[in-house]
């Protein structure tokens, strides 16, 4: 069981997100479809899809290059650090993120003044890195077990 | 290897070892007080992440609360979240 550990590493990085992606997609598909939000579903799904299954991948395989010298919730904790701002970018780009005169507005839907940016990016940041932590202790940490990479 | 080279062999390596004598056997200082001292140090510092609080799981249910009660008090966070994840 000692051969290929970064493509388990990679694919016990995939898991997570890979099965996140049909809870994010069902929830964008209820309240675009079912409660006619005019979310821009197909731009908005670009990242959840693309990006962050790999990202994951690549992460854990980074993990396992590195012997695991962090706890691997505080390695995943620090993956959004990389994502946070790439994926503000890619939303910016595909005008999913906008800046108008009073705030930044997501989704065409979600607007947040530019006085309470800073508040906002902070808790938001914060409960993310939280999430991520807990993920990758409890759901990445098991499986790179399982595939006894860890 | 037959016979004669073994003995060949050990016979070489037995000249090539110092001989252990009962001078040499005994050691020049006591180093049961250095010891002494090492156990008495204080323990080394740990990593922030390895103290005990981190590893406890209240402090994850503590943390999961948090987030759940911000997306509580939040929702509107709750799309941003998930586009991360």
């Amino acid at each position: 069981m000692n051969k290929h550990p970064y493509l388990r590493a990679y694919m016990a990085g995939i898991f997570t997100p890979s099965l996140v992606l049909l809870l994010v997609l069902t929830m964008f598909i209820m309240v675009r479809l079912v409660f006619q939000v005019p979310i821009p579903l197909e731009r908005v799904i670009v990242f959840p899809m693309a990006l962050v299954p790999n990202l994951f991948g690549v992460w854990n395989m980074l993990y396992v290059w590195y012997r695991g010298r962090v706890p691997i919730g505080f390695h995943g904790a620090l993956l959004p650090v990389i994502m946070a701002p790439l994926g503000a970018l890619i939303a910016k780009h595909l005008g999913v993120l906008t800046f108008g005169p009073q705030g930044i507005t997501w989704f065409q839907q979600v607007t947040t003044p530019y006085s309470m940016i800073v508040p906002w990016f902070c808790a938001e940041f914060f409960a993310t890195m939280v999430v991520y932590y807990l993920v990758w202790k409890y759901i990445v940490g098991a499986l790179n077990r399982v595939l006894e990479i860890a | 290897m037959n016979p004669s080279e073994q003995k060949r062999i050990a016979k070489l390596l037995k000249q090539s070892l110092p001989k252990v004598t009962d001078d040499g056997a005994h050691l020049g200082r006591d180093l049961w007080p250095a010891m002494l001292q090492r156990l008495q140090q204080p323990d080394a510092r740990t990593a922030w992440f390895e103290q005990a609080w981190f590893n406890q799981p209240w402090f994850d249910w503590a943390l999961g609360a948090a987030v759940v009660a911000w997306l509580a008090f939040f929702p509107s966070a709750i799309p941003v979240l998930l586009y991360h994840l």
